[in-house]
């Protein structure tokens, strides 16, 4: 395809010719004089976090049509009804069209326009008179996946301006958990669809894939784009799949066999299924010996293996000492392996009166008692199903696990990431071809990151200083604070007070537990920020509103298998900035105020690697295209062809990456301390009393240290653990995605909404009888912490004795006494109270108790009538609408 | 003779309904009506026998279509060089019989011409030789379109491959529906696409 304008008259018959063949330009560029402008762009999709490959059409500069790029590798031509929708996104009255300035009260949701220049100085005098009462780590800053075109863009700023202090509502809630995990116990990617890694599934015309586990993951439902319609590649092609989750999603209906786990109780499963396949000797014996630290001796006083000597600096394995059966002795073993020794996986010896266990024997010892009945006990599953699960997938190598966000959402997040781990280690599903867990591209890299964190500029004692920091030291592989911690600041000024918050998301308060106390702790701030697309109930609080770029006016690069998908502007509208660049513009202006480090951020020998501050998002896409050797433009043309291939498939796509020879002439390994898949999580222990590998220098210890094998802890609001609680709140809450939203985002547009205006509440026949519920009627749902109201869904995809919600706010309330985030918001009733994860502060946003009951009817003022979101609908005219000054 | 249709693959179809999205962007289908609509079928059965499927229903482009025998104008009609049936919007005069007579209610009004709507497999997208919105945008694949009658096209392939045991029709009132669903993994169900919430959380039908 070319980039390029042409006269076509509006037939686009002559525009596909054009198109496709390039030698008919000059035919059509006579077609007539009073031609309409039509242009096709590659670009791709930020309504997720999925990047799929979009052809926009814009005429006479609007765009008018968006469909599937079938050259982009992941997404292959197909497009979901979010990034469909993304023109009703773009042209919505909704946006925030100027930067603004609050009138009135917070929370009275009155703006005057304000310039960017006001705006930006208004802000920089601010955080600078913050800096000096209250020192930087009080300025918090926040974000979202929500339409994100790079987090990266936040804790930079923060680094810079010296405070430790950001976090996402993600992060420790949201594939931080996973992330973290597979990165220590594995070295190599994770195995989220949603994320855009487990490549694996794209190459299904020849992957020998036999199996494939989706735990706490709904591809039709978070990326019908990408690993939705691979997974029914997968089935069609004769794939196994097991799908655990609480409701039956589409993956659920489609699988050989669904799980209905109790939510929350997602790592006694998987327990379970550790001890079935240990037991009935189902795993891959010479993976675990040789490629998993499992047969290494760990102290079982210190929990630390037995290393005979460390390695000689970095690069370098560790020489761990192992059970030699030959010489009845403990004897070191040299990376990789030695033949010589006939190694026990599974012992406990004493030497000189220290109890010795193999790692095997230390999972065996933490899983025995997780027999098919306790599992089925505690997770309300059936046996002979727990055990058909377990065999379908251990039975049918290759294949893969993939762990979604379900088990990031309760505090067992990292330990249900290790099970993961774990389950695909035994079974010897790495690297191999047919598996998840792979690192792809390895061999061949290519840097695309224009935005780099810059965490040097963050100084020690400041980063000393993060909230929640030093007890959830996992949090620092995103450098990000714990979400209560932050909140706890806010509320009590504890330890210190939090006195600015700039966001940059969605709806913070859909998303956030508890956002009423949010909203009580915004009182002891003095400056509150928002910068987005769109009002949201969260701009309704705020001092100042920023606006900011939709998707379909971004720029940016993204991996996409061995080649790069553009992001690249279809139109640009208002007064609207990429966020990206809108951090580079309050850096400037604090520069300006005296700020020193952002003086700095323009000295390119100060910033190094991470690059100056820039100020056009033609210089940040330029960090990456010169290393191409090419301009953003040339790679924009470039791009309009066919996406950019830096590698071929085969550099690309490659298997058994251990056991390639590197220089010293041994195998690779994996990227861990030991180069064996750390099934015994060894790094665990390593990073709660430093916080390494994350950190350079390391940090004071957490109180106690992090368990470096998972352990099942019981929800602690669950029918279980808390019997009083669910005498009066008897059914227990989970959520999970519909294929509309994404986060918070969204909820004003009116294909999407008109589909489905209200959040639906699932519920068992038996349950709905036992509390009065009618389908479709309204109810009221409510927890020890609030009450609100969804529109029931009498319906046997949940398990009994659960329901089911998805996280909702109403734009068409902004200007209410609700701003929208109070009437249908399921986290109103979530937990933001411990316990939390140990490793990374994980709280409770799924399993936790609520009750229901008939409601009179909706919410006041919500929409629910196709007809009701005609307001929201981009109003047509000839040209876009010149911007005066006077408007407000 | 030629029958252009849809050939729906519903073990594929994931529910995403980006077939609804993209068939409301291309069309300009105004809020509140739908060309197509994905429908659930289920969930039908308890724990752990229980199915659930996904229906694109749209024009069925029947070949004794009812809404073309009812118009009292001749504006919906069945094109015979292609077995599409189409509304003339120049013609119809907005009285609804159509509407009525289509016995899955897949035709809707739009209040805004005073005219019926419905699909024509995205007519002027296949005059330019693209496939139909729906078609291309659809997540699992699930959707194909082609001449039934041509033994070499795609569809009349799919459907070999599904064999006839695996192919369904909606119900037949004589009017001959012409769109064909392929359905392994589960048991088809003989439900009007405007009851499917009858078989929502039902034990059995």
């Amino acid at each position: 395809m070319k980039d390029i304008f042409m006269k076509a008259a509006g037939i686009s018959a002559e525009l596909k010719a054009v198109c496709g063949c390039p030698g008919l330009v000059e035919s059509a560029k006579a077609v007539q004089e009073k031609a309409d402008e039509v242009v096709k762009i590659r670009t791709a999709c930020r309504a997720c976090i999925a990047n799929c490959g979009v052809i926009a059409t814009i005429k006479n500069g609007r765009v008018v049509k968006l469909e599937g790029d079938p050259k982009n590798k992941m997404s292959k031509g197909r497009l979901c009804s979010k990034g469909l929708s993304g023109i009703q996104a773009l042209y919505n009255p909704n946006r925030i069209k100027y930067p603004m300035m609050r009138v009135g009260e917070r929370g009275e949701n009155k703006w005057k326009r304000v310039s960017w220049d006001e705006a930006l100085d208004y802000v920089a005098v601010k955080l600078m008179d913050i800096r000096e009462k209250y020192g930087a780590e009080s300025v918090m800053c926040s974000t979202g996946g929500g339409g994100n075109p790079q987090f990266t863009s936040i804790p930079r700023f923060c680094n810079l301006f010296g405070t430790p202090n950001w976090f996402e509502p993600g992060s420790a809630q949201c594939y931080l958990p996973r992330l973290l995990t597979y990165n220590l116990m594995y070295g190599g990617d994770d195995s989220s669809i949603a994320d855009s890694n487990a490549l694996e599934i794209y190459y299904h015309e020849d992957t020998p894939m036999k199996a494939i586990c989706l735990w706490g993951v709904a591809p039709s439902m978070s990326c019908a784009g990408q690993g939705g319609g691979q997974l029914a590649e997968l089935r069609a092609k004769g794939v196994k799949s097991i799908v655990v989750d609480p409701r039956m999603t589409p993956d659920a209906a489609k699988a050989d066999v669904w799980l209905p786990v109790r939510p929350g109780t997602d790592v006694a499963l998987q327990l379970t299924w550790i001890n079935y396949i240990i037991t009935n000797k189902l795993y891959d014996e010479e993976f675990v010996m040789k490629w998993t630290n499992l047969p290494y001796l760990v102290s079982t006083e210190t929990k630390e293996c037995w290393r005979a000597a460390r390695g000689n600096g970095p690069g370098e394995a560790d020489t761990f000492m192992v059970w030699d059966k030959k010489t009845n002795s403990a004897q070191p073993l040299e990376y990789p392996w030695n033949d010589a020794y006939d190694v026990e996986l599974d012992g406990t010896y004493e030497i000189d009166g220290v109890t010795y266990k193999t790692g095997f024997r230390m999972l065996v010892d933490r899983v025995s008692e997780w027999t098919l009945a306790k599992g089925a006990e505690v997770c309300w599953l059936p046996e002979d199903k727990i055990e058909e699960a377990v065999k379908l997938y251990a039975e049918n190598t290759p294949g893969g696990l993939c762990i979604g966000v379900a088990t990031d959402q309760s505090p067992n997040s990292v330990e249900a990431a290790m099970g993961a781990n774990i389950i695909d280690m035994l079974l010897g599903n790495v690297e191999r071809p047919g598996s998840l867990m792979q690192r792809f591209g390895a061999k061949k890299p290519i840097d695309v990151e224009v935005i780099p964190f810059a965490n040097e500029a963050l100084p020690y004692e400041q980063l000393c200083k993060r909230l929640g920091g030093i007890e959830y030291k996992g949090l620092i592989m995103w450098q990000t604070a714990h979400v209560p911690s932050c909140l706890e600041a806010m509320e009590n000024a504890n330890p210190y007070p939090i006195k600015a918050w700039i966001d940059r998301s969605g709806n913070k308060l859909a998303v956030l537990a508890n956002g009423d106390r949010w909203v009580k702790a915004m009182r002891n701030l003095d400056l509150m920020v928002h910068m987005y697309t769109n009002y949201t109930s969260f701009s309704a609080y705020c001092d100042v509103l920023l606006p900011t770029t939709e998707w379909l006016e971004t720029n940016y690069v993204q991996k996409a298998l061995n080649t790069v998908t553009i992001r690249q502007p279809a139109a640009h509208l208002y007064e609207t900035i990429d966020e990206a660049l809108v951090w580079c513009l309050i850096g400037k202006y604090l520069a300006k105020h005296g700020h020193e480090t952002m003086q700095k951020s323009y000295d390119p020998e100060f910033m190094g690697h991470n690059y100056t501050n820039f100020d056009s998002m033609t210089e940040c896409m330029e960090h990456f295209t010169s290393k191409i050797g090419m301009t953003w433009e040339e790679f924009k043309t470039l791009s309009n062809e066919a996406p950019y291939e830096y590698a071929s498939e085969e550099e690309f796509r490659t298997y058994y990456l251990y056991r390639e020879l590197d220089e010293s002439g041994k195998p690779r390994g994996f990227m861990t301390g030991s180069k064996k898949c750390e099934a015994y999580g060894e790094g665990f222990i390593t990073l709660g009393r430093t916080g390494l590998p994350y950190t350079g220098k390391a940090l004071p210890p957490a109180s106690e240290d992090y368990d470096p094998l998972p352990k099942y802890h019981e929800p602690a609001e669950s029918p279980v653990s808390d019997p009083e609680t669910a005498k009066e709140y008897p059914l227990v809450m989970t959520n999970g995605r519909v294929p509309y939203y994404h986060h918070s985002t969204l909820r004003n547009v009116p294909w999407l909404r008109e589909i489905y205006p209200v959040p639906e509440i699932w519920v068992t026949p038996a349950d709905a009888a036992k509390y009065g519920i009618e389908d479709g009627k309204w109810v009221w749902v409510e927890s020890k912490r609030g009450k609100i109201r969804a529109k029931a869904s009498v319906t046997t995809a949940i398990r009994p004795g659960t329901v089911y919600m998805e996280r909702f706010w109403n734009p068409e309330n902004l200007n209410s006494d609700t701003h929208g985030w109070q009437e249908m918001n399921v986290n109103m009733l979530s937990r933001s109270e411990g316990p939390y994860n140990r490793v990374v502060g994980t709280y409770t946003l799924r399993g936790y108790l609520v009750k229901i009951s008939p409601a009179e009817g909706a919410p006041e003022g919500v929409w629910t009538k196709p007809s009701d979101f005609k307001k929201w609908l981009p109003e047509y005219s000839d040209s876009v609408p010149e911007l005066t000054s006077s408007e407000v | 003779m030629k029958k252009i249709t849809f050939v729906i693959d519903l073990d594929r179809c994931i529910g995403c309904r980006a077939c609804q999205i993209s068939c409301k962007q291309e069309n300009g289908v105004a809020l509140g009506a739908c060309r197509n609509e994905v429908k659930q079928i289920g969930p039908i059965g308890t724990y752990p026998d229980i199915q659930m499927y996904f229906l694109p229903a749209m024009c069925q482009h029947c070949e004794n279509p009812t809404c073309a025998e009812v118009c009292p104008t001749g504006a919906c009609y069945k094109d015979p060089s292609d077995g599409v049936v189409r509304i003339d919007r120049n013609v119809c005069i907005g009285c609804r019989t159509c509407e009525g007579a289509c016995p899955y209610k897949v035709n809707t009004f739009n209040a805004e011409l005073r005219v019926m709507d419905k699909c024509n497999i995205c007519e002027s997208l296949r005059a330019e030789g693209e496939t139909p919105a729906c078609v291309k945008n659809c997540a699992g694949r699930a959707l194909h379109v082609g001449d039934i009658n041509d033994p070499d096209s795609e569809v009349s392939k799919l459907l070999s491959e599904a064999g006839e045991e695996n192919i369904y029709t909606l119900r037949d009132f004589g009017n001959k529906p012409g769109v064909r669903y392929i359905l392994r993994r589960d048991k088809w169900i003989d439900v009007l696409p405007q009851d499917s919430d009858k078989t929502k959380g039902v034990a059995e039908l």
